[in-house]
């Protein structure tokens, strides 16, 4: 069973490393998709930021090819040159404009568009608050680079709305003069946002402030942690905050995201503009995680070692039913074999070296109780003899049998070779054994079987031999009793202490302790002993006083009496009848 | 102090003054370098940066707008009358001069013409302006008690904002867009005339002598105008 054992320990090792391995794979493949999910979110604001400078670019090529039509700088060269901007100007100046912005269908129609004097007036607004003119717009960084002669983009909020403005000089081509700027405006608009986001599997969304102005998804997102996350950055290059931020969760309803934030840049900067791209946050994989994401794909035979994982199983279920046989099966069924021998009787005793580890000690326990049993059978024998005196020989075999001796060595060695150990004691049937009857019930007229013949005289002192036709007791423990007494009836019977009157009667008419009587009495002639006195009365009294007394001791069902010599005396002897 | 009261004071401070002293315009124009200074960089900037257009050159930097000039007395001159208001008018995104001079005690009064409220406030003493917006056509005035130089913005748009110079003297005056500048009753005496560009004043002073009569011309040179430093 040792390496049955070292092989199960191992078996349960393989079993809790695999366990182990199995739960902690997923984590550094969830770090990674962790890690992968944050790339993808700084890849994705790069780009978006890049889309918006690519944006950029195309609407000041759009404010300038505006800001180069003739009509425009013809209207804002005359509009310069007024003391005031009055609203006939104004109108004319915008419907301008408006026609300007017509011509640009096709390419990225502004949303509005400002147009502004050399003096840095307003002279008209198209599309957004067109009413409104005559005010100075210089002063605006956008502006006044405008008027300088620049050209630029800006972000503006206007009544909650982001602007992406750009703005362009308005050049007398033959002068080279300068007769004014004019500003363009795009709203950020969900359109923009989804645009921007079309190839990236992201979502974007503007803000200001805690104010959601456009995004690619309706997201009811919490902006808390976004302004916090605008707040942490504080300074720094604007266009370097995808690199330099750090994703951060936030949840929209029940669903959780990863969003990394990035400042937007121009006027709009110092209102706390900025975007967010998102992504949904990728669940736990865990062990549960990796087993849902397994598709049949990988267990195909292609892509799963299929057979090394049976051959594997197979060598290990293999190992261990070579060890359960080896070590459990063969020497179990070994032991069973002796065992039956040892219920046969065809061995005295089990093998003990022949069986290892804990069959041995199976093999030793029951040699033990054996020795046991075979001490108790010779204690028995000898408080049998102390009651009744030896047994004449051959008349009770179970007495012979007792009379053996116990084995010389004890626990777990080898039985004595010369006698038998208790152990060898066989379990008999009486009624198979030949010479062995069983007793005759009580009281049984004559003839019955196993009536006692006239005992024969004995022979000096040698023990006479059994009577012949007298009932021999049972040779099995079963059927015999543990004590037999010997009876001294010489003071009883002879002295004539009789007593009980009931007793008396009994015996009166019982013929078994008659016969008995009569043997008895021929016996005693026979070694020349006196049997005046003797009378059949108090004999049968003391037997059958001896017989309850015996009865009540051993729980026997009867007592059979055998008469005999003993050292050149008659002698009788109780032998007690268990069953049948 | 009510207008009546104050109409008072300045008329009877310009009776005392003219009862004791002739006074006199000095004008004159400023010579400008002829390099004047490289366009900042943009206060804020796009997704792009700034580019030149290609049809002209940028225009140049105005400065004049962004100067103001004193007339400090010189020792054992008489002090001339404080004016009595300095009106700085709010345009739109901007004020009408990006700096203004005022002397102290005088009373200056920001007016707003544009369409848009404002609320302005000195970003050195936020108690200089009094606090509220300021409606479109409505003004908001005060006094300036010592001589500094205030920033007036406005915090919900950073583009707006305004140099407000206090000083001692009561001779002060703006520069035209040309460079020139002019500044009424000066008495007679011994003057030093500074300038203050942009965020502060240029070093050197010119010598100004007011005659008893006439007008005084004085065309002070302007140092190169890189990186002022504030005084």
């Amino acid at each position: 069973m040792f390496f049955s054992k070292i092989w199960f320990f191992l078996i349960a090792l393989a079993a809790a490393v695999a366990l182990a391995v199995a739960l902690l794979m997923p984590r550094p493949a969830a770090r990674a998709h962790v890690d992968n999910e944050k790339q993808r979110l700084v890849v994705a604001c790069t780009v978006i930021d890049i889309l918006l400078g690519d944006d950029a670019r195309n609407r000041v090529d759009l404010a300038s090819a505006f800001a180069s039509k003739l009509e425009i700088v013809t209207a804002l060269d005359a509009a310069s040159g007024a003391a005031s901007i009055d609203e006939a100007r104004m109108k004319q100046v915008r419907s301008v404009g408006a026609a300007v912005m017509e011509e640009m269908k096709g390419k990225r129609k502004p949303d509005f568009a400002v147009l502004i004097d050399r003096r840095g007036r307003v002279v008209a607004r198209v599309a957004l608050d067109e009413n409104d003119f005559g005010d100075v717009a210089a002063g605006r960084p956008l502006v006044d680079d405008a008027l300088a002669g620049y050209l630029r983009d800006d972000l503006w909020a206007h009544n909650g709305t982001l602007y992406l403005v750009t703005a362009a000089p308005v050049v007398k081509r033959e002068t080279q003069a300068y007769a004014g700027a004019i500003i363009l405006g795009h709203q950020v608009t969900n359109a923009l946002a989804q645009r921007l986001v079309k190839s990236l599997d992201v979502d974007v969304g503007f803000y200001l402030g805690k104010d959601e102005v456009a995004g690619s998804k309706t997201l009811a997102v919490e902006a808390t942690p976004l302004v916090d996350a605008i707040k942490r950055i504080g300074g720094g290059e604007i266009n370097q905050d995808c690199l330099a931020n750090k994703p951060i969760p936030i949840t929209s309803g029940k669903d959780s995201y990863t969003a990394l934030v990035a400042r937007l840049p121009g006027e709009v900067s110092t209102r706390q503009a900025y975007y967010s791209v998102f992504i949904k946050r990728p669940a736990a994989l865990g062990f549960a995680g990796t087993l849902d994401a397994v598709e049949q794909a990988d267990l195909a035979p292609g892509s799963f070692p299929w057979i090394l994982v049976g051959a594997g199983f197979v060598v290990m279920l293999g190992v261990g039913i070579a060890l359960m046989f080896m070590e459990s099966d063969r020497p179990l069924r070994r032991l069973t074999a002796e065992a039956v021998r040892l219920a046969k009787g065809e061995t005295e005793r089990l093998s003990e070296d022949a069986h290892p580890g804990k069959f041995g000690s199976i093999a030793r326990s029951v040699n033990i109780h054996i020795d046991k049993l075979g001490r108790e059978a010779k204690s028995a024998k000898k408080d049998m003899d102390q009651l009744l005196g030896p047994s004449p020989e051959g008349s009770l075999g179970t007495i012979d049998l007792l009379a053996t001796a116990l084995p010389a060595v004890r626990p777990g060695g080898s039985a004595p070779a010369s006698s038998p150990p208790p152990s060898e004691f066989k379990f008999t049937n009486p009624a198979t054994q030949p010479g062995l009857a069983a007793p005759p019930p009580r009281p049984t007229p004559s003839p019955r079987p196993g009536t006692p013949p006239p005992v024969a005289p004995a022979r000096s002192a040698a023990p006479p031999p059994p009577p012949l036709g007298l009932p021999t007791p049972p040779q099995s423990f079963a059927s015999a009793a543990p004590a037999a007494p010997a009876l001294n009836l010489d003071d009883d019977i002879l002295g004539g202490g009789g007593d009980a009157p009931e007793l008396a009667e009994e015996a009166a008419g019982d013929d078994y302790f008659g016969q008995v009587f009569e043997q008895f009495v021929a016996m005693k002639k026979s070694c020349g002993e006196p049997t005046s006195g003797l009378t059949v009365e108090k004999f049968t009294e003391k037997l059958i006083r001896n017989r309850d007394d015996l009865m009540a001791k051993t729980g026997c069902r009867d007592v059979k009496f055998t008469v005999y010599v003993k050292d050149g005396k008659a002698a009788l002897k109780a032998t007690p009848v268990k069953d049948d | 102090m009510s207008l009546p009261l104050r109409v008072c004071v300045v008329v009877f401070g310009s009776l005392v003054a003219a009862g004791q002293v002739q006074a006199g315009p000095v004008s004159g124009k400023l010579d400008l370098p002829k390099e004047l200074p490289p366009r900042e960089p943009a206060v804020t900037k796009g997704f792009l940066d700034r580019v030149e257009n290609p049809l002209a050159t940028p225009r140049p930097v105005a400065v004049t707008p962004q100067m103001v000039v004193v007339l400090e007395q010189a020792e054992g001159a008489q002090k001339g009358s404080a004016p009595g208001q300095v009106l700085w008018e709010l345009v739109g995104e901007s004020f009408s001069r990006p700096v203004m001079i005022a002397a102290v005690g005088s009373e200056v009064v920001i007016k707003n013409v544009s369409k848009t409220a404002r609320t302005l406030v000195a970003l050195e003493d936020d108690k200089l302006v009094p606090s509220g917006p300021i409606n479109p056509t409505g003004p908001k005035s005060f006094r300036v008690a010592e001589a500094k130089v205030y920033t007036i913005a406005d915090k919900d748009a950073a583009h707006l904002r305004g140099t407000l110079v206090t000083v001692t003297s009561p001779f002060v005056a703006t520069v035209d867009d040309a460079g020139r500048f002019e500044l009424a009753d000066v008495p007679e005496g011994n003057y030093k005339l500074r300038i203050f560009y942009k965020t502060g004043w240029l070093d050197g002073a010119t010598d100004v002598v007011v005659a008893a009569k006439g007008k005084t011309e004085v065309n002070p040179k302007v140092p190169a105008l890189t990186a002022p430093q504030k005084k």
